[in-house]
């Protein structure tokens, strides 16, 4: 009885783990669509989010079948960057996670890690897929990435079976907490530092990076804050002479 | 003798007052980082990159050496003292060294770690005067196959002295390949996988990765583990620094032990003062008549990782200032300060730039000597420092790194970049996989990629030229018996127990 209760614990896990495959298997063509979103209210240039979508979706489920067949008829038309990113990035971790299906996973943590940095170096791949190659005997500008992401694939793969063959750690615990927190608080940094100027960014990513423990004693905290930010006003603008404004500009 | 003249012209150069002021700030600076765990040095000389801007490049290069080689004198004090390694390069001083300190003997284990580490340091600061000059020599006989051939050595010695799996580091170094070549080719021009973002063209900033991989995931990761770490500080007042006769007798063989393999596995790229101690403190225990005494506060583990760390520091320095290739992470953000100054690192600075390489060497004696000083008797202070909570320190650091990331360049996506990088680091190490390759990588990318290119085209698309020109053939065989011996099963086990030493 134990042992079936296992067995159908770890079925659940490979169908969550496949489908987050799948996801990750889309992830730029989600990526793309939600930076296309910007563009209906005047943010940015490029595409918008309706061509996106029908340009990504006709890539995924015909263009790319559809150039894989031109290829072997021995059409050399090429192809577009959709059609390009659906073949080399998305088709293979689809593959994989249908794999992942069928395979009894020894070490999540090798495998996971495995097939994400191959999402990686085949997403590379794609990326450089637009630049020249070899012109006779000399590197073109795509030959090293090319080189070093096939490498990598290789390397990943290997990783990924090494999850397979060996027994090993299963996936580490994640926070969300301090991750969050902090990154919100370098996001805040990096959007807030022209605007508002040192004084008010610094203390307020101070703060916002304090909600990252739970051991924060917010007056303590906003003490030392205060300090740490006067520190920075005078040390990187005046003894370091940085260029960095002070104050907000409205009040400039 | 050239050396005399040469260290004479140095120590004109490092003992005018801004030099030595520099120095001096480098070692406080240096010994805090190492004192307060969860800060490393890496994250901290990618912190004060932008602050060099504004020095003369001798004193900006003083001070960035000085924070490298003050943080192996300060980690210690933390591994006596609190048990918690305040440096990755003092995990094992805590072996005994915590050891010590609880049977009452910390003075003694402190003074025996400062004195180690500067006898270490005035090895090392030879060697690299004596080494430097013929060194270049040999630099000069390379071509491009041979520079490429090197590097390849030098990132297999990484794979090899990374912990854990070798796949796992061998990939860690080829993404830090693939990172590397994001932004302009440096022969066409054309960009390569930027996505027509700007900020991208230039490449991604090195200072920007170390700082994400090292610093915001050091922290993310820190916060999560728990953040009030357990310190149980050991509370007496330390008395009687002074080690007794028996406590030097011991040591000095100990020291000099650790100071020659510190100063080898430095030289030797992707080496470093981190696998010099573990090194070290192995050697110790082998030779020792009495192994069991290891752990339980034997004087020698002290001494020999800590004088092996030191030297491991500063010899590493000699690949850098003679063929201009960075050993290891922190010697690759030396590279960046050095071009932030318009040096371009590599054999010919030794003859256009002697204020700095010999005003450099010359600062590091006096950098122990200060050091030793700011450690022993200053000792008090620091510790009080310890009582510092994580739970301010950490939004601290943040917020530092942010302004130092952002006044690189005075571009806020920097400071996005480095975030995104952080969660990287975070990523990365939840999967055991080591940052340290594929930073490495990162700094030897363009310079492989170019040397590589430079070869085939003179061979004219000929990759035997690798195997065909003696000296590059050497070095591949080296890299290549390496990696076989590393996959052996019996080095494996061999080279896992020298990590898991730290563990027990």
């Amino acid at each position: 009885m134990a042992d079936t209760m296992g067995h159908s614990a770890a079925a659940t896990r490979n169908t969550s783990m496949a489908l987050g495959f799948c996801l990750l298997a889309i992830a730029p063509q989600i990526f793309e669509f939600i930076w296309s979103i910007g563009t209906i209210f005047g943010w940015g240039a490029g595409r918008g989010p309706a061509t996106v979508v029908i340009n990504h979706a006709t890539a995924l489920l015909a263009g790319a079948p559809g150039a894989l067949i031109g290829a072997a008829s021995g059409d050399s038309k090429k192809a577009s960057s959709e059609v390009l990113l659906a073949l080399i990035y998305s088709y293979p971790l689809f593959a994989v996670a249908i794999l992942t299906l069928f395979v009894t996973i020894r070490s999540a943590q090798d495998y996971v890690g495995g097939v994400i940095l191959m999402a990686l170096a085949l997403f590379a791949l794609w990326a450089s897929s637009d630049l020249q190659g070899m012109r006779g005997f000399s590197f073109g500008a795509g030959t090293a990435p090319r080189m070093f992401g096939a490498l990598l694939v290789a390397l990943s793969a290997g990783i990924a079976l090494t999850g397979l063959l060996t027994d090993g750690p299963a996936m580490a615990h994640y926070a969300w907490r301090g991750p969050m927190f902090v990154m919100a608080a370098i996001l805040f940094f990096a959007l807030a530092i022209r605007p508002l100027g040192v004084v008010v960014t610094a203390f307020a990513s101070f703060m916002i990076a304090a909600t990252g423990s739970h051991e924060t004693r917010w007056l303590e905290a906003a003490i030392v804050g205060a300090c740490l930010t006067l520190g920075c006003a005078i040390l990187f603008p005046y003894v370091l002479g940085l260029p960095m404004p002070m104050f907000p500009r409205f009040l400039q | 003798m050239d050396i005399f003249a040469n260290l004479a012209h140095g120590f004109a150069v490092a003992l005018t007052p801004i030099n030595l002021l520099m120095c001096l700030i480098g070692a406080l600076v240096g010994t805090l980082v190492g004192v307060l765990p969860g800060i490393g040095t890496i994250a901290t000389v990618a912190m004060l990159l932008p602050i060099t801007f504004g020095l003369p490049p001798v004193g900006a290069l003083i001070m960035l050496a000085g924070i490298y080689y003050g943080a192996q004198y300060g980690g210690s004090t933390t591994s006596i003292l609190v048990n918690i390694p305040g440096e990755a390069t003092s995990v094992v001083t805590a072996i005994d060294g915590h050891q010590m300190a609880k049977q009452g003997r910390a003075g003694p284990a402190l003074a025996i770690a400062a004195i180690g580490s500067f006898f270490a340091g005035c090895v090392a600061t030879v060697l690299i005067a004596v080494l430097g000059a013929p060194l270049t020599k040999l630099a000069l006989a390379f071509g491009p196959a041979e520079y490429f051939s090197l590097m390849v050595l030098g990132l297999i010695f990484a794979v090899v002295l990374a912990k854990g799996s070798v796949l796992k580091a061998i990939a860690m170094i080829v993404f830090g390949l693939l990172l590397s070549m994001v932004g302009s080719d440096i022969e066409t021009g054309a960009s390569r996988m930027a996505f027509n973002i700007p900020e991208l063209a230039d490449g991604l900033g090195f200072a920007t990765v170390a700082m994400g991989v090292f610093g915001f995931a050091e922290i993310i990761r820190n916060l999560d583990a728990g953040a009030e770490m357990n310190r149980d500080l050991v509370q007496q007042k330390i008395t009687g620094l002074m080690p007794t006769r028996k406590d030097l007798k011991d040591s000095a063989p100990a020291i000099l032990r650790g100071t020659a393999l510190g100063s080898i596995l430095g030289i030797l790229p992707g080496g470093g003062a981190v696998i010099a101690s573990f090194a070290a403190y192995t050697l110790e225990k082998k030779l020792a008549k009495d192994p069991k005494r290891f752990g339980r506060g034997a004087i020698e583990g002290v001494a020999a990782p800590e004088s092996a760390n030191n030297a491991a520091a500063q010899t590493s320095f000699i690949p850098l200032l003679t063929l201009g290739i960075p050993p290891n992470a922190v010697m690759a953000l030396m590279v960046g300060a050095m071009t932030i100054h318009g040096i371009v690192p590599g054999p010919q600075v030794m003859q256009k730039q002697p204020d700095l390489v010999w005003g450099m060497i010359a600062s590091m004696w006096i950098g122990n000597l200060m050091l030793i000083i700011i450690n022993l008797p200053l000792v008090g202070i620091w510790v009080r420092l310890l009582r510092v909570p994580y739970r301010l320190m950490f939004p601290s650091i943040v917020i530092f790194c942010a302004i130092g990331i952002y006044s690189v360049n005075n571009a806020p996506v920097d400071v996005i970049l480095a975030g995104v990088f952080g969660l990287v680091g975070y990523w990365l190490i939840k999967h055991d996989f080591e940052p340290a390759p594929l930073l490495l990588g990162m700094v030897l990318g363009p310079l492989m990629e170019e040397n590589l290119r430079r070869a085939l085209l003179i061979s004219r698309g000929d990759w035997s030229v690798f195997l065909s020109r003696p000296l590059s053939a050497v070095l591949l065989a080296i890299s290549a018996a390496l990696l076989l011996l590393t996959v052996l099963p019996a080095l494996r086990s061999k080279r896992d127990e020298v990590f898991t030493e730290s563990e027990n």
